[in-house]
């Protein structure tokens, strides 16, 4: 075996020499040791690309591992909340996974070929947990994370654009799961909210996969974006992001910090009934003593973002918000938000944000009236459609 | 057709055997499964060779624990043995509780420091005795209630009524090692080896190993006396069978059936299906945990369980002799004591490298002992019986157990014996030779482990046998851990199996 030398610093992806050649920001960031693009024009134009035309953003960098084997089904069934035998064959499922006190290590999508073939994608480095939690079953685990590059095409043109292609997906349900072509599997999922497809392909084969989609997203007016505009819309679409809204609980070095996925409002995702999953024991106990947090949606006044922003009852502290924007397409400034129980339980009335906006220089303080919503902000048919219209 | 019980223990060793007869004694139904035809597990009394008969693998008793032997009405008929500390030079050493003299009744001159140290350790060792009749107090997995402070308090101030003194030298010397401690007052020679070898016996470590006082203390819990039970310790046997036990043996559990995050039953490996909402296991923890299922635990506890540190560094050989030994500067009532063979502390920590590398001890450290000169019911016509525990052993050698290895080690042990017991070889009529390969494949117990599992600081009282696992119940309801893998360890103590069956009891399983 040849061992090759690790680069030093962040390293190109599949997609980069396009990126490359797109980017007049040169803003790029680092994703899992890849040069990933915070922005590549401005974030305005391509949020609004996002959900007015179609959008590409390189979602490589995810990890992505492989489960075969007789007990895949069972094996994953015990690392997740939710019960997996309820996904269907050529379906996507969206999963949590949690230690062993239920506090959340990760979320992420579970694409399922077959009973005993999956493949989980997800933020967090998850090799070793998922080599850990095979023992005892008859399973291998692979990582994929760079045999297999993919790309999220995103917006309500996403459907043209690859019909375009020259991609069949008019049949295709929100968290359908098909080998389109030989060696290229398209998804019906994505973190925008919106009308949109992930597409995958082995890693070599990125470039031709994006020349064509460029081709023919020409007069759909086909973007290449960055993460920045995707941080608006998945905030609009209430998706939940690691680091930001909850602490993976295997990365967060003090005590306390992890949430289990009941505090974070996915108590619906966590299936007491299907066995024993890893924590369900942990998670019995809060279903029935009572969590410590609510992650919530809030609606917040006036129009300055509420990124950090502490929330009262009050007088007292109660919270603070985990991700905030000013959403452009629902005109509201939205956000995600962390409050102590009871406070978004039962207590839902009297919360206050205070923002801080610094003016040139000037800080000031804004105290701002905060609504809990329970409902994600963005809502459109047209992602849920099928088949889909042109736009 | 299936049977229903209300608990269901897993092995008939003795702590299952205990756990079985606490719960029948409260009326529960209770049934033991054994794999072998014989219960008693490492505990068991065996026919050497055509009559003989002697103890299979342990031998004498020194850890029981008076609230087991009450608790389970166990009625064993012991004799006290002294310990000869055996002495290349002849001049062997008889150690009888505190005193301390040369074997021909002659002052010995450590017979001072001795008796100071030994009474020194048994108070220490008595503290931590006290801990081994309940669960271990746990904080990490949130105080159970009052009755776990109280353990916590009574430790804490028991530690704090040996007076500031002692109490200072009981945290300076727990977790350091035997040889230093035993080489600051005494010489280096049979006595300390004798110490030194009971400090590590069973475990994966030499004298020189921290936690080597921890172990030694263990052994000392109940005040030291080592006790040889007549006819051997079918005792457990007799008290469950009293107490209404039903025992299927030569019957192994294939499986343990979980619903629901509750346990209902095991599967037997001839398809047989027994139910009960109880479920105690005798078998080391990762065994116990394979039983049910890896799926049925969290990823944590399985990869705890998976690395639990087994190694099993003990062999047994038992002879059969035409006559009783000669041993040259015993009278024949030493005979009969507790033999030791160990130089000196030096002598068991060079023997414990060689099992580092997968190699036995060339001149291993002994403690033998003739049961048949105190208990003439084992045999008949003059014969005699020899018990031997020899360590260092590899449980694994490279390339394995070969008859060509077995034979070299059964030489060795015998050889050590011979120094003094000249003519011994003679004498064999029958041997028997148990490597800890053996002992697993006789038991079950991983490595062969005394344990069950090390008994080490990562693995002693709310870490054993793994942190999150350590008060019995056993993650899946109705789940029990009742064997030595659990706390407090191994030896004949009883303690796991009574600790674990009040604990089910206490947490309204059965009820
Ligand atoms: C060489 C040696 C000498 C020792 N000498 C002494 C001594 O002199 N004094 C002392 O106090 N301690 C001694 N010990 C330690 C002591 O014997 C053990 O710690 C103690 O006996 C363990 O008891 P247990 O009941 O927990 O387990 P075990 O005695 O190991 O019992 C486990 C039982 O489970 C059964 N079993 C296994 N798998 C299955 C299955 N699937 N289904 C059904 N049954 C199953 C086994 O057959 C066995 O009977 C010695 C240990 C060794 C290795």
């Amino acid at each position: 075996m040849t061992h090759e030398a690790v680069p030093i610093g962040l390293i190109p992806g599949p997609f980069h020499p396009r990126l490359e050649a797109l980017s007049r920001a040169k803003g790029w960031m680092d994703w899992a040791g890849y040069m990933s693009p915070s922005v590549l024009d401005t974030a305005e134009f391509e949020y609004f690309a996002i959900r007015n035309q179609a959008t590409l953003f390189d979602i490589s960098p995810m990890h992505k591992y492989r489960i075969t084997g007789p007990d895949a089904l069972a094996m994953i069934n015990r690392v997740v909340t939710r019960d997996v035998s309820r996904i269907g064959d050529g379906r996507v499922g969206y999963v949590m996974w949690c230690d062993e006190e239920g506090m959340l290590i990760d979320d992420g999508t579970l694409f399922r070929f077959s009973e005993t073939d999956f493949r989980l994608c997800c933020q967090e480095r998850m090799f070793l947990w998922l080599l850990d939690a095979a023992w005892g079953f008859d399973v291998t685990v692979t990582d994929e994370s760079d045999a297999v590059a993919a790309v999220a095409l995103q917006g309500p043109t996403a459907y043209s654009v690859l019909r375009d292609a020259g991609l069949d997906v008019g049949q295709m349900k929100p968290f359908d799961w098909h080998e389109v072509e030989t060696d290229l599997w398209i998804s019906r999922t994505g973190f925008t909210g919106d009308l949109g497809y992930e597409i995958w392909v082995p890693w070599d084969a990125a470039l031709p996969l994006w020349d064509r989609l460029w081709a023919a997203g020409n007069h759909w007016g086909l973007r290449a974006i960055g993460f920045d505009a995707l941080h608006i819309a998945r905030i609009e679409a209430g998706f939940i992001a690691a680091g930001m809204d909850f602490q993976p609980v295997h990365a967060a070095m003090r005590l306390h910090r992890g949430r289990t996925p009941i505090e974070l409002g996915f108590g619906r995702m966590v299936h007491f009934d299907k066995g024993h999953f890893n924590g369900r024991r942990a998670l019995l106990k809060q279903r029935d003593g009572g969590q410590r947090y609510a992650l919530v949606k809030i609606d917040l006044g006036g129009f300055k973002p509420a990124q950090d922003a502490l929330i009262y009852h009050r007088k007292r502290e109660v919270g603070h918000v985990t991700s905030g924007v000013w959403s452009p397409t629902t005109k509201r400034n939205i956000a995600l938000a962390e409050l102590k129980a009871p406070y978004g339980i039962s207590r839902t009335d009297d919360l206050m944000a205070e923002i801080y906006v610094n003016q040139e220089g000037r800080w000031d303080r804004r105290l701002v009236s905060v609504t809990i919503q329970d409902k994600p902000f963005f809502i459109n048919a047209r992602a849920r459609t099928t088949p889909p219209a042109a736009f | 057709m299936t049977d229903t019980y209300d608990a269901i223990v897993v092995g008939a060793g003795h702590n299952g055997l205990t756990a079985a007869t606490v719960l029948a004694r409260r009326g529960k139904r209770v049934c033991v499964v054994e794999k072998s035809g014989q219960a008693g597990g490492m505990a068991r009394t065996v026919d050497y060779a055509e009559g003989a008969r002697g103890p299979e693998i342990a031998h004498l008793l020194y850890n029981l624990s008076p609230k087991v032997a009450k608790d389970i009405a166990l009625r064993v008929e012991t004799r006290k043995l002294p310990t000869i500390a055996m002495s290349p030079d002849g001049k062997h050493v008889e150690m009888a509780g505190d005193t301390l003299r040369f074997a021909d009744g002659t002052a010995h001159p450590e017979a001072e420091a001795y008796a100071a140290l030994r009474k020194r350790l048994v108070k220490f060792a008595r503290l931590l005795g006290q801990l081994s009749d309940a669960p271990p107090p746990s904080l990490a997995e949130g105080l159970a209630g009052l009755r776990d402070i109280g353990g916590l308090a009574r430790l804490g101030l028991n530690v704090k009524r040996l007076g500031k003194q002692d109490m200072r030298e009981f945290l300076r010397i727990i977790l350091s090692n035997a040889y230093d401690l035993l080489l600051d007052d005494l010489a280096d020679g049979p006595v300390a080896g004798a110490l030194a070898a009971d400090a590590v016996r069973g475990c994966w470590s030499g004298p020189r190993g921290p936690g080597s006082v921890f172990t030694l203390l263990y052994r000392l819990g109940q005040g030291g006396d080592v006790l040889l039970p007549m006819r051997g310790m079918g005792a457990f046997e007799t008290a469950a069978k009293d107490a209404g036990v039903e025992m299927r043996t030569r019957s192994t559990v294939a499986s343990v059936m979980v619903e629901q995050d509750q346990v209902r039953g095991v599967t037997l490996d001839d398809g047989t299906i027994l139910q009960a909402a109880a479920v105690l296991s005798s078998l080391a923890a990762p065994l116990t945990m394979q039983l049910a299922g890896a799926r049925h635990f969290d990823i944590e506890a399985t990869r705890r369980l998976q690395r639990m540190r087994a190694k099993g560094t003990t062999a047994k050989l038992n002879l059969v002799l035409s006559a009783t030994p000669d041993m040259p500067g015993l009278s024949d009532a030493q005979k009969a004591a507790r033999l030791i063979v160990a130089p000196s502390a030096t002598h068991v920590e060079s023997a414990f490298n060689p099992v580092k590398y997968g190699e036995a001890s060339a001149a291993p450290v002994l403690e033998a002992v003739l049961p048949s000169l105190s208990d003439p019911s084992l045999c008949k016509d003059g014969r005699q019986v020899i018990s031997v525990i020899a360590q260092f052993v590899p449980h694994a050698p490279d390339g394995g157990w070969t008859a060509a290895q077995r034979d070299d080690l059964s030489k060795r042990i015998i050889q050590t014996l011979e120094v003094h017991m000249p003519g011994l070889q003679d004498l064999i009529t029958h041997s028997t030779l148990l490597t800890p390969d053996d002992i697993e494949t006789l038991t079950g117990a991983p490595g062969g482990h005394w344990h069950h599992g090390e008994l080490s600081i990562d693995q002693l009282l709310t870490v054993r046998p793994v942190n999150g696992l350590s008060r019995y119940s056993f993650g899946v309801r109705g789940y029990y851990l009742c064997g030595a893998s659990a706390h407090p360890g191994g030896d004949v103590t009883g303690s796991p199996g009574r600790n674990a069956a009040l604990q089910l009891l206490a947490e309204g399983v059965l009820s």
